[in-house]
């Protein structure tokens, strides 16, 4: 008799706790952090998707009477600021703009795993089958692929930009003169891509140069580089999971490669020979004023969010004359895109009911109507439901924001078959980086032989990655 | 006696505490990294590494490369800042008419922030837009090329941007030394028929000596871990060009996660700028006073 009713206490108890849980509405759920006076610091990049959540900032706070103070930084502060607080154990950022490069592989151990907010009934949920794919595997994971600690909030892609106007201007005469259509696209190949700038330099008064490129001695080498590297068939590391989920260990360093060393050779003499000479300067900000000058240079590879400066009258001399394409196409006949997103996290070192607050920002932060926004912004959203939205069918249709302008091309660089994750998800990505990008710049500068610049990046990369040392210890 | 010693004790203490906390933990704490591997990423833990940072710090050619810039942005940079610094500061100090205005007009732009000078350098030398370019390429300068994109002409940029916004810092400092300067030798000199070349010479140089002693050391001190503008403009390049060692702290401590290295590098500055500092105090004061 004591044991059944014990049973029955039991059953009612977890009745009592469970059942206000599913019969929770879905105004409830949204609603039940009113009135704690939650504040939520939100450290993220300044992005277009970071402009639409503030610009919509306000509905979130006003629905759920959780405030959201944003910090908006270039990215190089973020990481600095990122690793600081994280690495100090600091719940002062609750919501971390999670760069997949960097803080991800370096910190993602101390990022809260975000299923066990998908799996609680008294939260709302997000349809993770709704982002795409390839964004969620780079954003989001690191090494366990059990275990969620994002969800894709960006997703910042190379793309080839061009002035439509100089190149439907010369299309015949370049047609007559080569042989063949030069509209920018997977099917011009980096030779083309290397000719046609030459004969813009020859022929088009309207731009000094035919190609600018972001060949500064920081990250945007890397980037530029990149474009190249990955189209000629080269690889970053042995360990092929460090282009997809991520790995401890990378294994060998393979820049050292017959295709890595013939990629480092063209890029050279793209470089040095047929780009804008101010290349070496620039970044990828300095690259896209340029463009956006009108007169420096009709092509370039930049970041598809710089549509945005480009449709900017206030901004740019190019409004209505620029359009997008995807990459040259690679030794293997399709188009490397080169893709470097980024997830919003949350920090575990906050209190749990600070993580459920900000839970609730992630998932209207990808909601459909933020998710629109971004498409003012200049940027395209990351949830796929958002293309099927009628009124952003119907702008795309027609053009009418610099985003939905981009959108197509941007669908077809996401297909999985397209992207590349060049930057390699390792814990040690930064100081690999550095190398890379200096060796780059010395060869770029005739310090440095294309062999040597790749035989020292091998050299330096596996002594930083530890398999230098791993391999000394095996022998 | 002891009473009164103990109450000045007391007195002194809180400062005492908060400059222990502020300046010797700190440096203690930095000395300690230095013979740590202490990464800040998660798969890595903080362990004692002994002299290894050291070592390689010893050991690794670019560091060599880093300091050689570095001796190459201090020599220039101070060179011209002192120069003209007292050039300047002799001849405001002749200025009569609007001598305020001018001294307040020649030392703004010490008033800006090195993040904006830096910002300030990149806009007006950028290839495309910027107004001192422009005039460069009409001249027929860097017409096909890059300022910041070029080893030479970016360090020599920097060097410009540093000269522009410090040398006022030296004005000012010498200027009050002049005005200081007691007129007594100066009308004994004229009596004696001295030339304005040999009362400059003679008299007011060596009389200025400890003031410009204070503007030189201030100024290395200061110009040795300079950082923002070149973080701003080349960050570092083109091919390390003008990596000073401050930019390779910053680098090792905040990109490659490697504070234990970083922090070598950091107190290696701190021994130069010392033995840089004892040796200004010998050349202006001789040895043992």
């Amino acid at each position: 008799m004591k044991r059944l009713i014990v049973l029955i206490m039991s059953f009612l108890l977890i009745g009592v706790m469970v059942i206000p849980a599913f019969s929770m509405t879905e105004e409830e759920k949204w609603t039940q952090f009113r009135n704690k006076g939650i504040v939520l610091h939100f450290l993220t990049e300044d992005t277009p998707a970071a402009g639409a959540i503030l610009k919509l900032l306000p509905e979130f706070e006003k629905r759920t009477g959780i405030k959201v103070e944003v910090t908006r930084t270039n990215v190089s502060d973020l990481v600095t600021k990122l690793m600081l607080e994280l690495g100090a154990g600091s719940s002062e950022i609750d919501i971390i703009y999670n760069a997949r490069w960097q803080i991800l592989p370096a910190f993602s151990d101390v990022l809260v795993d975000v299923r066990k907010f998908q799996n609680d009934p008294t939260l709302p949920h997000l349809p993770l089958d709704d982002f795409f794919k390839a964004h969620l595997i780079a954003t989001s994971f690191f090494v366990d692929k059990e275990r969620q600690v994002a969800i894709p909030h960006d997703a910042s892609t190379m793309i080839w930009f061009y002035r439509k106007d100089i190149f439907d201007k010369y299309r015949d005469k370049f047609m007559a003169e080569k042989g063949y259509d030069w509209t920018p696209g997977p099917n011009i190949t980096w030779d083309q891509y290397y000719e046609i700038a030459k004969w813009i330099n020859e022929n088009v008064p309207e731009v000094k140069y035919g190609a600018g490129h972001m060949a500064k001695q920081w990250n945007s080498l890397y980037c530029d580089f990149s474009n190249v590297f990955w189209s000629f068939g080269a690889r970053g590391f042995e360990n092929p999971e460090t282009e997809s989920y991520g790995a401890i260990f990378p294994g060998r360093c393979m820049w050292d490669s017959p295709e890595a060393i013939e990629a480092a050779k063209f890029y050279k003499k793209l470089i040095t020979e047929v780009a804008h000479p101010a290349s070496i300067g620039w970044d990828w900000a300095s690259l896209a004023e340029a463009f956006a000058k009108g007169d420096e240079i009709a092509m370039c590879f930049e970041w598809h969010d710089y549509m945005m400066m480009f449709g900017d009258p206030s901004r740019s001399k190019v409004v209505g004359k620029v359009a997008a394409a995807l990459m040259p196409k690679g030794k293997d006949g399709r188009s490397h895109v080169y893709y470097s997103g980024a997830g919003l996290s949350i920090n575990s070192y906050i209190p749990e009911i600070r993580q459920k607050a900000a839970w609730l920002f992630l998932v209207w932060q990808a909601s459909i109507p933020v998710q629109k926004e971004i498409f003012k912004m200049g940027s395209t959203p990351v949830r796929k439901s958002t293309y099927e939205d009628p009124e952003v069918k119907q702008w795309i249709k027609e053009g009418r924001y610099p985003g939905a302008k981009i959108a197509p091309v941007m669908l077809e660089a996401w297909k999985e078959e397209n992207l590349e994750y060049v930057e390699a998800k390792i814990p040690q990505f930064v100081e690999t980086l550095i190398i890379q990008y200096t060796h780059l710049a010395y060869m770029l500068q005739g310090k440095e032989t294309p062999e040597e610049a790749m035989k020292n990046i091998v050299k330096e990369v596996n002594e930083a990655t530890g398999y230098t040392k791993l391999i000394k210890q095996k022998k | 006696m002891r009473k009164r010693v103990n109450t000045e004790f007391w007195m002194i203490l809180p400062a005492l505490v908060v400059l222990a906390a502020i300046t010797v933990f700190p440096f203690i704490y930095t000395v300690r990294l230095s013979f740590m591997h202490y990464p800040m990423i998660q798969i890595r833990s903080p362990e004692f590494a002994g002299l290894e940072n050291w070592i390689r710090m010893f050991q690794d050619p670019k560091v060599r490369f880093y300091w050689w810039v570095t001796l190459k942005y201090v020599v220039g940079a101070l060179s011209c800042e002192m120069i003209l610094g007292i050039l300047i500061a002799l001849l405001l100090n002749k200025i009569r008419a609007l001598e305020d205005f001018f001294t307040t007009l020649t030392i703004s732009p010490m008033f800006f922030a090195p993040v904006l000078v830096g910002l300030l350098g990149r806009f007006l030398l950028h290839d495309s837009y910027g107004v001192y370019a422009y005039f460069l390429h009409q001249v027929g300068l860097f017409k096909g090329g890059s300022i910041f994109g070029q080893g030479t002409s970016a360090l020599l940029a920097l060097i410009g941007l540093d000269i522009w916004e410090w040398t006022p810092l030296v004005i000012i400092i010498v200027l009050a030394g002049l005005k200081a300067l007691p007129s007594e030798p100066f009308e004994a000199a004229s009596i004696d028929g001295a030339t304005g070349w040999n009362k400059l010479w003679y008299l007011t140089l060596p009389m200025l000596k400890p003031v410009i002693f204070v503007a030189l050391i201030i100024r290395t001190m200061d110009v040795m871990r300079y950082f923002a503008k070149i973080f701003i403009t080349t960050r570092g390049g083109p091919a390390d060009a003008t990596k000073i060692v401050s930019i390779a702290v910053y680098d090792q401590a905040f990109q490659a996660y490697r504070m234990g290295y970083a922090a070598t590098l950091t107190l290696s500055m701190l021994v130069v700028t010392i033995i840089l500092g004892i040796l200004f105090v010998r050349f202006f004061f001789g040895q043992g006073e």
